[in-house]
């Protein structure tokens, strides 16, 4: 029997701003659903909760995004080193990353990142994280409070190229959100067993082999 | 066959003519005759000038002013008498009958709603004519506010609904289209015509949006109009009105439930119009092309309806986008399945 080192690799405000936006874009995405397609989804009782939902769901998640935004970049400041990817990253780590994920993998070779907590994300997560909490969250977040709030702001709604603009856009980003929802949720189970990354999002301590780093947590 | 039926037919159509023409004739006269005085505001005063062109080509024209004013006399006004004042249920018997059975008989009179010089039918006045004749006595701020108590975005249905939507059993609901214009000071109001009449610049106002003038808006003149940078001031702005009016008003049961507008489908809104004020203050309605709304930017890019006006084109992009996102997990997975033993050795060390 090996013993097993611990590492602490996800803080307490990261985990439960994690799982708050977990069930905050889940509910979002199928509230969303039926207010967009109420004639095929009805999972909520009457259309009127949907919306009731789905605005809250969206408010829970706005603010959440935004307390995300201060921990880490005014309260961690580590904001540069977790998720914008670095010139090294950009040249070699990416298609390193991506080798791994499409080839090595399924020889059996190891995950070529190795996660501290400074430096959790490997390459393409980097990117791919960029991608989501620097523009689609913060577009899909503002498009729904312009939405929510057409009368009052109808001027800004105006600016943007008027409401059926802005709802294109806020479905399409909605859409592209719930894409990149599969493949993270797939990704995470890509660790020694299924449960191997998960579960330190939910305890916060990542379980290594002695003498080797942590993996990575999608 | 013809020969002999034809002095009979001319027999009719004399009588026919002679009928027809003589009360025309008759009120002719007389409706020139009191608005002679009644038209001129120096003569009789603001609050009882009617304004002539406004007033011929309302229905209540042909009625005629006597015929309304009975007891007016020759020597009127200065024999110092008022004239009688017609009761609208004499003639319009069934809405009378109508609203004097409805909760809301007590609170007001024809009068309070109707300007009865200025009768219009519900599709040639605007949708905020229409809720102009409630304002007076159901503030717009206080409705709001009432409405907010359960409507998620009351300012914006206040603002997009006639009352009379929701508070008549008033059927067939249609989107109908009004030109909205920007003003200097950057508030937006329904175009006047002589805003509509200086954009045209000598040509007719409907030619704005209908370049042909077929009567019939299709949706290339729609994009052709919410795209031309001349029409910059002007949008188009969509509110749902009541193809018939009734005077029941009650609250139906299914106004309170939003799916009753909202959750039918993109096949329910087909119909449109686009309403176009005319020089007397009436709005002339011309057909859309169906669908028009559902365009995914240019139709109208001004009016949503969730869960009912959504574009078909964005939801097969929407779909190509999340089976993007299921390309990995399952291109992937599959993968993963067969190369198991490869990872399995590997972990057992
Ligand atoms: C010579 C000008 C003149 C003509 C013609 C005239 N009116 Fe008048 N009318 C007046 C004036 C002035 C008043 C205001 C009288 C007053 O202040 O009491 C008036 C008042 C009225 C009133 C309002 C009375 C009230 O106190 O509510 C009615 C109704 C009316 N006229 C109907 C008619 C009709 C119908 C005709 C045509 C048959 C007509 N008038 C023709 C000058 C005229
Ligand atoms: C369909 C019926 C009808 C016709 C036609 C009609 N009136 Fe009236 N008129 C009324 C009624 C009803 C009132 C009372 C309105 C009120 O109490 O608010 C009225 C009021 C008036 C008044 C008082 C001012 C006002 O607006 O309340 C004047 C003046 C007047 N009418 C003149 C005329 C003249 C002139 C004509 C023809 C050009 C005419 N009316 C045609 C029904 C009619
Ligand atoms: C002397 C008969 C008469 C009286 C009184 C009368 N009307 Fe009318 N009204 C008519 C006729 C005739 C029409 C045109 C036919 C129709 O639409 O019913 C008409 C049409 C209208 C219309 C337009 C309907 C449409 O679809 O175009 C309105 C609104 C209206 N009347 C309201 C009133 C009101 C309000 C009163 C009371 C102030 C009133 N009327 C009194 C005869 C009358
Ligand atoms: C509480 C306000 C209110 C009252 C009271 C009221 N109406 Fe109306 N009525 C409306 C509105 C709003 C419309 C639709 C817009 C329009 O045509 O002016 C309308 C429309 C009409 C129409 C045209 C209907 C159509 O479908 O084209 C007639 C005719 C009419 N009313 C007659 C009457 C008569 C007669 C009375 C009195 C018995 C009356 N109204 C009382 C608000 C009212
Ligand atoms: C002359 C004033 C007046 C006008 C104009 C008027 N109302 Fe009212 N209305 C009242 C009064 C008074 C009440 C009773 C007090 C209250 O509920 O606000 C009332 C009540 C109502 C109610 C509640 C009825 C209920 O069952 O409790 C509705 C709905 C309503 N009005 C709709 C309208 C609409 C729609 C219009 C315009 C087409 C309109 N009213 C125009 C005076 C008016
Ligand atoms: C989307 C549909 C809708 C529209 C549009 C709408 N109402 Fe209502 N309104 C309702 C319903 C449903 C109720 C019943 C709510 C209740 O009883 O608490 C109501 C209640 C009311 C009441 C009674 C409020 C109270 O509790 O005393 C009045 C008055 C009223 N509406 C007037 C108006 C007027 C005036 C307008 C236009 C400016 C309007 N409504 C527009 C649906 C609507
Ligand atoms: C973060 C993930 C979010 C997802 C996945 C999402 C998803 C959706 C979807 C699918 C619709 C239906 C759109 C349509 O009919 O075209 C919708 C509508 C709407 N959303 Fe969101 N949304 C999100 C965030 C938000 C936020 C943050 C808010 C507001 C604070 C918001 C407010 C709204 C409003 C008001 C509508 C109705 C708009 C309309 O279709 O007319 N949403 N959302």
């Amino acid at each position: 029997m090996e013993t097993t080192n611990k590492v602490y690799l996800q803080p307490t405000p990261v985990r439960i701003w994690h799982w708050l936006n977990a069930f905050g874009i889940i509910t979002l995405i199928v509230t969303g659903a039926q207010i967009r397609f109420p004639e095929y989804i009805s999972l909520l009782t009457s259309y009127k909760s949907a919306i009731l939902l789905h605005n809250t769901a969206g408010l829970m998640v706005a603010v959440s995004f935004s307390l995300w935004f201060f921990y880490y970049g005014l309260v961690a400041r580590s904001i540069r080193k977790i998720y914008v990817p670095t010139k090294d990253d950009l040249q070699f780590g990416i298609l390193r990353q991506a080798k791994f994920y499409l080839l090595t993998y399924f020889l059996g070779w190891k995950n070529p990142h190795h996660a501290t907590p400074d430096d959790k994300f490997n390459p393409m997560q980097k990117s791919a994280y960029m991608a989501i909490m620097f523009v689609l969250m913060p577009l899909v977040a503002l498009t729904g409070i312009l939405l929510t709030n057409v009368s009052p702001l109808r001027e800004l709604v105006i600016l943007v190229g008027g409401l059926k603009l802005l709802v294109a856009a806020h479905f399409l980003l909605a859409c592209s959100l719930c894409a990149f929802l599969f493949t993270h949720v797939y990704l995470a189970t890509l660790g020694k067993t299924p449960m191997a990354y998960i579960k330190p999002m939910w305890t916060g301590w990542e379980e290594v082999e002695p003498g080797e780093h942590s993996h990575h947590t999608p | 066959m013809t020969m002999r039926t034809q002095p009979k037919r001319t027999i009719w159509l004399a009588c026919l003519i002679l009928t027809l023409a003589l009360p025309l004739a008759a009120l002719a006269v007389e409706n020139s005759d009191c608005l002679g005085c009644h038209a001129d505001a120096d003569t009789v005063g603001k609050t009882f000038r009617i304004d002539p062109v406004t007033f011929d080509t309302t229905a209540h024209a042909e009625v005629g002013c006597q015929e309304c004013h009975a007891s007016v006399t020759d020597k009127h006004p200065d024999d110092g008498a008022t004239p009688s004042k017609a009761n609208c249920q004499d003639c319009h018997d069934a809405i009378g009958a109508e609203y004097a059975g409805s909760n809301h008989h007590g609170n007001a009179t024809c009068n309070d709603c109707h300007n009865p010089h200025v009768a219009r039918g519900a599709t040639a006045v605007s949708g905020v004519d229409m809720n102009r004749q409630c304002e007076g006595c159901h503030g717009n701020l206080d409705m709001v506010l009432k409405h907010a108590e359960w409507l998620p975005q009351a300012d914006l249905h206040i603002a997009m609904l006639p009352c009379v939507s929701c508070h008549t059993a008033s059927q067939d609901n249609v989107i109908t289209m009004y030109i909205i214009k920007r003003s200097l000071t950057g508030d937006r109001k329904l175009a006047t015509f002589a805003e509509l009449k200086e954009q045209a610049g000598g040509k007719s106002i409907q030619s704005l949006i209908d370049r042909n003038e077929d009567n019939y808006i299709s949706l290339a003149e729609l994009r052709m109009f919410n795209l031309d940078s001349e029409n910059h001031t002007l949008r188009l702005q969509g509110m749902i009105t009541p193809e018939k009016v009734t005077h029941d008003f009650r609250t139906l049961d299914n106004r309170w439930d939003c799916s009753f507008c909202h959750a039918s489908g993109p096949a329910a809104r087909q119909t449109s119009f686009v309403s176009l004020i005319q020089e007397d203050g009436s709005y002339l309605r011309i057909a859309a092309e169906k669908g028009a709304v559902m365009d995914a930017l240019y139709g109208t890019p001004d009016f949503y309806m969730v869960g009912a006006t959504r574009s078909k084109m964005l939801d097969y992009i929407g779909m190509v986008i999340i089976a993007g996102g299921m390309v990995m997990p399952i291109g992937h997975g599959t993968l993963r399945f067969l190369t198991r033993k490869n990872r399995q050795h590997k972990e057992e060390e």
